[in-house]
This record gives structure tokens, sequence and C-alpha cells, in this order.
């Protein structure tokens, strides 16, 4: 393996994959260097939630290779993932699906932590709910919550924030942006804002239809700590990275040519 | 076996029948007192009027019987040495016993057909093809086998219980929703976790709708065992009495078997209102 992707939290190398005869994806290739924050953004359909599968280990590229911290990634195993569903476990209690997730990490899972956890993606008192008396935005703040319980390396977002309204969206964003720059963690998200993904991203990739291919890399050279959020949405830099991968999500193919 | 003629949707929420507006379930409710008078004063009518105790006895003298085979009388002990009370506890002892055996047997069994395709594909048409047997047909093999106390009862309660739970456990199993599955597998759970919190806990609502039809199973199978060598126990009982043309204890055995098996579904129903409170919702 070349010495310099060795610090790359992940590598997909001309990856490719098709359900049947439909291509999703590809071929696509990426080097993610450890504590990057990539943002995917792309029409629907495009493939974005394939990649992060792929990232995740959940399907293997029909060709191409696809690589997380050096190895072929195991689900489970080196990364957090949020579906674009929260897939919350009806059978548990909204604190003890969080509790199952420290659980298996081998962590205490006492009350204390599971309301910890809640609290850092602005919940309060739902603990003891059952899945279905929360709302669609709480339910995919669980499913954020639950993969923020085990400190893994790399993050995978899948739309996390589509089904919350502005103003917490706008809270978690911040949060995210800043926890992901504190802790240096590798974060791949996917989302159709352009605004979020400008926000968010240290470095923004936008993907033709499908099947999507890097129509647009862009490195996004924001502060990304010691700054106000809403000094940062001022900066003339923000509103040029937004009009840039803004332009280049409504004429992906033009960008491509 | 259904409290009710009306079957409820698997899908139906938690608490549906007591949400009914409660004007509605007062309605129901006079609706089958009024049934159940008139369905009492049928049997009264046709009793009189057939005037033939052997073939119609009247509700009085069932209510008799009653009384005499729940007391001791004249050094007699309720009927053939036993209380009324004491037939239906055997009775009741053996569905317990043959049924716990045949959902253990069941759920184990239907875990391993829903996961392990190759053990499915070899055990499917054996289970199937039990399940269409009429429980009496194998008992006669039990009896050469095992003699004709408690165990060949026991041995065909269990095998007359394990089919629908096995094929209820297997058919849950294998519909498993990926989604979940692939989240706690996300979460870091091994093959085992997976299954013991996705996979199990999503099919305990219908396991628990094959332990009802199980138990109902094991219940109508235990008065056929116990037509022989069956005293103590509801099925020797009414058997001895139709030797005896004793008509009015036949009837009561009816309807001790009848009302019993009513309150024992009534008493899984709750267990798994308060057991399974996702039930429609996964
Ligand atoms: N399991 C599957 N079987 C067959 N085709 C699939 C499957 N999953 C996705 N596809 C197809 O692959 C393409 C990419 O799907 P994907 O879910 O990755 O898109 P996406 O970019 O995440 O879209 P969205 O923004 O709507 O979530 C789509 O055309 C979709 O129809
Ligand atoms: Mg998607």
């Amino acid at each position: 393996m070349p010495s310099d992707s060795e610090a790359d939290a992940v590598v997909l190398d001309a990856v490719t994959h098709t359900y049947g005869d439909v291509t999703a994806v590809g071929p696509v290739s990426l080097n993610v260097p450890a504590g990057e924050f990539l943002v995917l953004v792309g029409a629907s359909g495009c493939g974005k939630s394939t990649l992060l599968r792929l990232i995740a280990g959940f399907e293997q590229p029909t060709a191409g290779s696809v690589l997380a911290a050096g190895v072929r990634p195991v689900p489970g195993r080196g990364a957090g993932l949020v579906f674009q569903q929260p897939r919350l476990f009806p059978w548990r209690t909204v604190g003890g699906n969080v509790a199952l997730a420290l659980r298996y990490a081998g962590q205490p899972y006492g009350r204390e932590r599971v309301e910890g956890l809640l609290a850092r993606v602005g919940l309060h008192d739902v603990a003891h709910r059952r899945t279905w008396q929360i709302s669609g935005g709480q339910q995919q703040r669980v499913a954020i919550a639950r993969a923020l319980a085990v400190d893994n390396p790399l993050l995978l977002l899948d739309e996390p924030f589509a089904a919350l309204d502005a103003l917490t969206r706008e809270r978690l964003q911040e949060d995210l942006r800043r926890v992901s720059a504190e802790t240096g963690r590798t974060c791949v998200f996917v989302t159709h804002s352009v605004d979020e993904a400008v926000f968010l991203g240290s470095r923004v990739v936008v993907l033709t239809p499908r099947p999507g291919r890097v129509a647009l890399d862009l490195p996004i050279e924001l502060p990304r700590t010691g700054i106000d959020p809403d000094e940062l949405r001022g900066l003339p830099a923000f509103a040029a990275a937004r009009a840039q991968v803004g332009a280049a999500v409504r004429h992906p193919e033009g960008v491509l040519a | 076996m259904s409290t009710s003629l009306e079957t409820r949707p698997v899908t139906a929420t938690p608490g549906a029948t007591t949400a009914l507006a409660p004007p509605r379930r007062k309605r129901r409710i006079l609706l089958r007192l009024v049934a159940l008078v008139v369905l009492y004063a049928l049997w009264e009518i046709t009793a009189r009027t057939m005037n033939n105790p052997t073939f119609i006895p009247s509700p009085g003298a069932v209510w008799h019987q009653l009384i005499v085979t729940s007391s001791v009388h004249d050094g007699v002990r309720g009927y053939s040495g036993h209380l009324l009370i004491e037939h239906l506890g055997v009775s009741l002892r053996r569905i317990l016993i043959g049924s716990v055996i045949g959902v253990v047997g069941g759920l184990v069994l239907g875990l391993v057909m829903g996961t392990v395709t190759w053990i499915r594909v070899v055990t499917e048409p054996v289970v199937t093809f039990i399940r269409a047997l009429p429980p009496l047909a194998y008992f006669s093999l039990f009896i050469i086998w095992f003699g004709i106390d408690e165990t060949p009862k026991l041995w065909l309660l269990s095998i007359a219980a394990l089919p629908p739970v096995a094929v209820a456990t297997a058919s849950a199993v294998l519909g498993a929703p990926t989604g979940l599955v692939e989240a706690s597998r996300a979460l870091g759970a091994n093959k085992w976790q997976a299954v013991r919190d996705v996979v199990l806990p999503h099919a305990l609502p219908e396991i628990f709708t094959g332990v009802r039809i199980a138990v109902g199973v094991a219940y109508s199978s235990v008065v056929a065992a116990e037509t022989i060598n069956g005293v103590p126990g509801i099925g020797g009982m009414v058997r001895d009495a139709q030797r005896y043309s004793q008509t009015d204890v036949v009837v009561l055995g009816l309807f001790a078997i009848g009302l019993s098996g009513l309150l024992i579904d009534a008493l899984l129903q709750v267990a798994e209102k308060r057991l399974i409170p996702w039930r429609g919702r996964a």
C-alpha cells in the first residue's frame, strides 16, 4: 500500500456498484484523510447512500476496492453509521436503544450515560418513552445519539438532519461541526443541502446523477474552530464556496465535462 | 383457541380492544349477556320439551352434577373418587407440562429452522406432516411405546404443541427486518447479539400467536389423551360418564374444559399485551 494512503481513513479506488443491472454509483475514486469532514452532495438516486453503505461494509463493490482504516470495512468495526431512516428498535425504549449501543461497545450503559448522550442531541426526558411516542425528528436524533455512543474514528451520516426543523438542524450542525473539529474524527456526511454541505464540510464532493461520479471536489478553506457560526456564514469565502457547490449541483455534467 | 370469533389482526395496536369507546364496549358486553341468556333459555326449553335427560340434560341437572362432583357425598368423593376441580387440575397440569415442552421445543426448532437453511429444508416437511396429523393418530404409537400412564399423554401434548410454535418462529425469524438487523450490526452487534436483540424480539408477536395456537391444540388433545386411563382428568371423567350415560356429567365436563380454556386464552392475551407492547409497531 502506498505510504500516503496509510493516513487515509477511507480509500475508494475506482469503486463501482451495481444493483442487478442498475449501476448506482461509480466509478468513484476518493481518498479521505483522517480527520477530514467530507460532505457528499448530489441529486436523489445518484448513489450517495450506496457509497456510505460501501464504506460501512454493508455492500461490496462490484468493481474497484474500498478500504477503511487500511482494511476492507466490516459493519460495526471502526465506523459509526447513521442511516437515512432512524431504524430504532421498537422493543426497546428510547434510552434502551442508546444503552444497547453502549453495551455492544463494552461500555457502562447506566442511566446517566444514556441521558447524557441523549442530551448531546438535544433530547431531554424521553429516555423512558417508546420509540413510536416521539416525533420523526426526535427519532433521528436518537439514532444519532446511538451512533455517537461509541467513539469510532469514523462517522458516516446519511442525511441525518433532513427530518429536523430548521432551528434544531442548525443547532445540531453547529454541534457536529464543533465535535468533529474537537475530536478530530473523520466524517462522511451525505446531504441535499448546499448550505449544510459548505457549513459542515472541510471538503465537499458533488456527485453526478446516477451513476454517481465525482463532479466537483472542493476543499472548504474555512476556519474549523474558534469562530461563531453566524460569523462563519457571513464570510465571503463561505458565500463563494456555496456558489461554487450550488452551480455544480445544478449542472453536474457541465463541471464534469 | 380464540376467545371470540372475530380474529384479531396481528397488526392490531396494543390495547385496541380496551381502547374502544366506552359506550361501544358497554353495548358489546350487553349484547353478549343477552346472547347468553337467550342460549340458556333455548337450552332449558329444549330440555323440557324433549324430556329425555340422557339425550339433553337440563341446566338444572348439570348444575346439580356440579355440586355433586365438587363435594364428598355418601362417602364418595366427587366423581370416580376425585372432585371436579381435581379432575380439571390434573388435566391442566398435563396441558401445562405438554405445552411448555412443546413451546420450548418449537422455539428452539423454529429458531434453528429460521437461521440454518439446510435444517429448514430437511425439517420443514416433517413438521408440516406432523402438524397435519390429528394428535389422536399418533397417540396409539405413544401408547405402544410408553404404556398407558402419564408419559404417552405428555408426549402427545408436547408433540401436538410443537409444530405451531416451530412454524411461527421459523417464519418470523425468516422475516427478520433487514434494516434493523443492519442497524444492530452497525452498532457492533455480533451475529448472536443481532439474533438476541433484533430477530427474536421482532419475532415475539408472531411466536406468541403460535403459542396461543399451541396451547389450544394441547387443550383439545388432552381430552383425547385422557380417553385411555384418564382418571383423574377431565377427559377421563367425561369418558366414564359417557359409558354410564350420565349425560349431565358429560356436559359439565364440556363446560369445565371450555370455560377454563377461555380463561387461559384470556390470560395469554393479557400476558401478550404486557410483554409485547410493540406489537404492530415493528
Ligand atoms: N437495494 C437496491 N436494489 C436495487 N436498486 C437499488 C437498491 N438500493 C438503491 N438502488 C438504486 O440505486 C440508486 C442509488 O440509490 P441510493 O439509495 O444510493 O441513492 P441516494 O443518492 O442515497 O438517493 P437519496 O438522496 O434519494 O437518498 C437508485 O437509483 C436506486 O434506485
Ligand atoms: Mg440516500
